[in-house]
């Protein structure tokens, strides 16, 4: 009899916790505006809805998989360690225990940010968290602040709704130059597509050298990553007619990408990190002589030949970023991407690469840019393209055209201006972006070829 | 369609990675293994190596401490290379680079690393005194024998850690998970720790274990005498029976008639090994898996290097 007392008081004592908890979590939901407060009587649901509704979304989830986990190893289990398997069976539990707190107290604290409580309140939170929740719940004193920004990986669940966006995309590929018609590059997370980037449509000519302009965030490394075909997008890109997708494994040779940081292996000379670069991008058709002359020929274009036997690690910031260009360009590529080539470096140094870009682009070749600083080297391209994001947080094309247009089109003086413009109000900027994205669209839409200019 | 253009195959981008790794050994400090393994191996024969070969508790110990070394410098020597580089491997990967060529340059890199570690742990061995027998089982000298079996312990060690280490994206988790796979390997190899079970079924999965049992049939472990239970005698000998020392006069009586020889020899064959026979097949299945042992963990390094391109940038 005493048995089943206990039994009793404790069944009692778990379904008084679960429906406190339940209830502090259906009032927090509903001062969260959450739709699915419902979710706030289902264990393992629950947390995942509450971590979404603090925008934890990834630790939700994590966390109500663990509940769900654990609660069923505890029952096999039994709580008992009888043999070797329950033994490895609790060890896995203690891990997976150790996670869940940590990840619960991650979306605790959140949630203490977004009602403005402070983090003392953790404390009671550890041992009374249905105490905590129905505080926040019922006290009308609680109310939620403004949300703090999403992750990154967040953003672009609802593309803002901008009109003709879409109409860019209606003409064909052209047959020389890169042909960029991109309609939405997505990412799955946890099952939820997030858009990164919509409605882009662009022409670039060979010998173009081409400034890719965005603030953070904006989507311009998923855009050059897309337009090389190393993260494919719903799109249609073309080089010379060529379609870079279906014949990525040939293409990609044909592109040169100089990524922001120096990968390249400290401990080897300039002249082999640029030989070997040609060995392994060159096609084996090219003779040893070739190559030779291939790389002799790059290195001096680049001003690296003075130090060519010199390790690599010994180079100086400005000539380690030679040297990265001087890997791709070693195979000739019609396409070279850069991004940021001058990170790090002072004005004279950037000038003198981008001045070498510049020669670059002029043997025929397309050269797109991303750099954070471009007044300072304006005058040398040919095109800029700004990237901005939307409401929904996608990057969109805001402009596409001759830095002089561009200056016209935003009515700024600098390229860091234009970029301010389309920046959102968190980030210091003017935040019209949508209205530069919708006003641009109509612009390209009107204008045969698809792009503006 | 664009012209269908070839480019360099694996075996040419094999020899390309090859030469970039032979010459940053000599810029990269690559060449400072050798005398840390030479120190690690110096330190463990001369404290084990006086009986190694000679009896049976010796040679156990001996190669125990001789295998662990050998998985040591193994782990060392390539733990961090591949994580250190990944973000460069994974533009090269971009740039056409075939992961099979870099492991397998990689591969053989390392198999001449682990040679000039083997060469070095041997002639410590002789300077340190080790009697190394003459006789080998598979091939005519047992230097050679031992020295085979050296570097395939070091060797397999050596591909284990370079899966590792092309699993794992950062050199603090490789760092943090090598001692790990050390402990791992001493505890389960099954020459000190008594294991039953499904512990006893793990030991085949250590490098260890086949390495000790290689050693220990080459080393003729089962024509050893033992001198443990002489010894535990010994260490009775002043035991009091009713006035008397029965055992200390066994002792003596025992060395005046000359017998502690085939005392010894005697309890040496009732202490036998069968997988510790000196046999040509025993020898050469214990370095048939450590080698199927290599061909796998390669494997797995290819596989887990072909999804590079998911890390996150």
């Amino acid at each position: 009899m005493a048995a089943f007392t206990d039994i009793l008081s404790s069944v009692y004592t778990e379904l008084l916790d679960f429906l406190l908890f339940s209830l502090g979590l259906w009032m927090v939901f509903g001062k969260l505006k959450w739709k699915q407060r419902w979710m706030a009587w289902v264990p393992g649901l629950r947390i995942a809805a509450l971590g979404r509704s603090v925008q934890l979304t990834r630790e939700g989830i994590l966390c109500g998989i663990m509940e769900v986990v654990s609660f069923v190893v505890g029952y096999f289990s039994k709580g008992e360690i009888t043999d070797r398997f329950t033994l490895f069976l609790s060890l896995a539990m203690l891990v997976l225990l150790v996670l869940l707190v940590v990840y619960r107290l991650r979306i605790y604290v959140r949630l203490l940010r977004v009602f403005g409580m402070k983090k003392r309140w953790i404390l009671v939170w550890i041992f009374f968290d249905w105490l905590v929740l129905m505080i926040i719940g019922f006290g009308k004193k609680f109310q939620p602040v403004e949300l703090p920004e999403p992750e990154d990986w967040e953003a672009g669940t609802a593309p803002a709704e901008i009109s003709g966006a879409e109409n860019v995309h209606f003409r064909p590929a052209a047959e020389s130059g890169l042909s960029v018609d991109l309609f939405e590059r997505t990412a799955k997370d946890f099952g939820k597509t997030h858009y990164l980037l919509k409605d882009i449509s662009l022409d670039i000519p060979k010998g173009s050298l081409v400034l890719l302009l965005g603030g953070s965030g904006a989507g311009k490394t998923t855009l050059v990553n897309a337009i090389i075909g190393y993260e494919k997008a719903k799109a249609r890109m073309t080089l010379n007619g060529a379609d870079i997708y279906k014949d990525y494994a040939h293409m990609k040779y044909k592109i040169g990408f100089v990524p922001q940081k120096n990968l390249m292996r400290g401990n080897d000379t300039v002249l082999q990190t640029v030989d070997d670069a040609a060995e392994l991008r060159l096609p084996s058709a090219v003779s040893t002589a070739e190559r030779k002359s291939r790389v002799q020929e790059v290195m001096d274009l680049l001003g690296l030949s003075a130090g060519a036997s010199g390790l690599v690690c010994k180079k100086s910031g400005g000539q380690l970023r030679r040297i990265s260009i001087a890997m791709e360009l070693v195979s000739d590529p019609e396409l070279f991407v850069l991004d940021e080539p001058d990170s790090g470096l002072d004005g004279v140094i950037a000038r003198e690469i981008f001045s070498k870009l510049r020669a670059i682009a002029d043997e025929g070749r397309i050269v797109i840019v991303i750099t954070h600083t471009p007044d300072r080297v304006i005058d040398l391209f040919d095109k800029v393209i700004v990237l901005a994001r939307d409401s929904g947080r996608v990057g969109r094309l805001a402009f596409y055209g001759s830095p002089q247009e561009a200056r016209d089109f935003f009515g700024k003086e600098t390229m860091e201006d234009v970029v301010m413009s389309v920046n959102s109000k968190e980030q210091g900027g003017e935040g019209l972006a949508e209205h530069y994205i919708e006003r641009y669209a109509a612009l390209a839409a009107a204008t045969e070829g698809g792009a503006a200019t | 369609m664009t012209e269908q253009i070839r480019h360099k195959g694996r075996l040419a981008q094999t020899g390309i990675y090859l030469g970039k790794f032979l010459r940053m050994f000599v810029y990269q400090n690559d060449w400072k293994l050798l005398p840390m393994g030479a120190v690690i191996a110096a330190i463990v024969v001369f404290v084990v190596g006086g009986t190694l070969f000679q009896y049976q508790e010796g040679t156990k110990l001996g190669v125990f401490a001789l295998v662990c070394a050998c998985i040591w410098n193994g782990f060392f020597n390539s733990i961090q290379v591949v994580c250190r580089e990944r973000e460069i491997i994974k533009h090269e990967h971009r740039s056409g680079l075939h992961m099979s060529s870099y492991v397998f340059a990689q591969m053989i890199y390392q198999l001449l690393l682990c040679l000039a570690q083997t060469v070095i742990t041997l002639i410590i061995c002789s300077i340190a005194g080790v009697r190394i027998p003459s006789l080998g089982v598979v091939t005519p000298w047992g230097l050679l024998d031992v020295g085979i079996s050296i570097l395939l312990i070091t060797y397999t060690a050596d591909m284990m850690a370079l899966m590792v280490s092309s699993i794992v994206r950062t050199t603090t988790t490789a760092m943090t998970t090598m001692p790990f796979l050390l402990i791992f390997q001493l505890v389960f190899s099954g020459g000190f720790f008594t294991l039953s079970g499904f512990a006893n079924k793990i030991k085949y999965l250590t490098i260890s274990h086949w390495g000790m049992d290689g050693l220990c049939s080459i080393g003729r472990y089962n024509e050893q005498p033992m001198v443990a239970v002489w010894n535990m005698i010994v260490g009775f000998k002043d035991l009091d029976v009713f006035g008397y020392t029965p055992l200390k006069d066994a002792l003596i009586y025992v060395e005046e008639q000359g017998w502690r020889d085939y005392f010894l020899e005697w309890c040496g064959q009732h202490n036998q090994v069968p997988q510790y026979a000196a046999t040509v097949e025993n020898v050469l299945s214990n370095w048939g898996v450590l080698l199927l042992m290599t061909v796998v963990f390669a494997l797995a390094a290819v596989i887990a290097l072909e999804f590079v391109d998911r890390d996150k940038r």
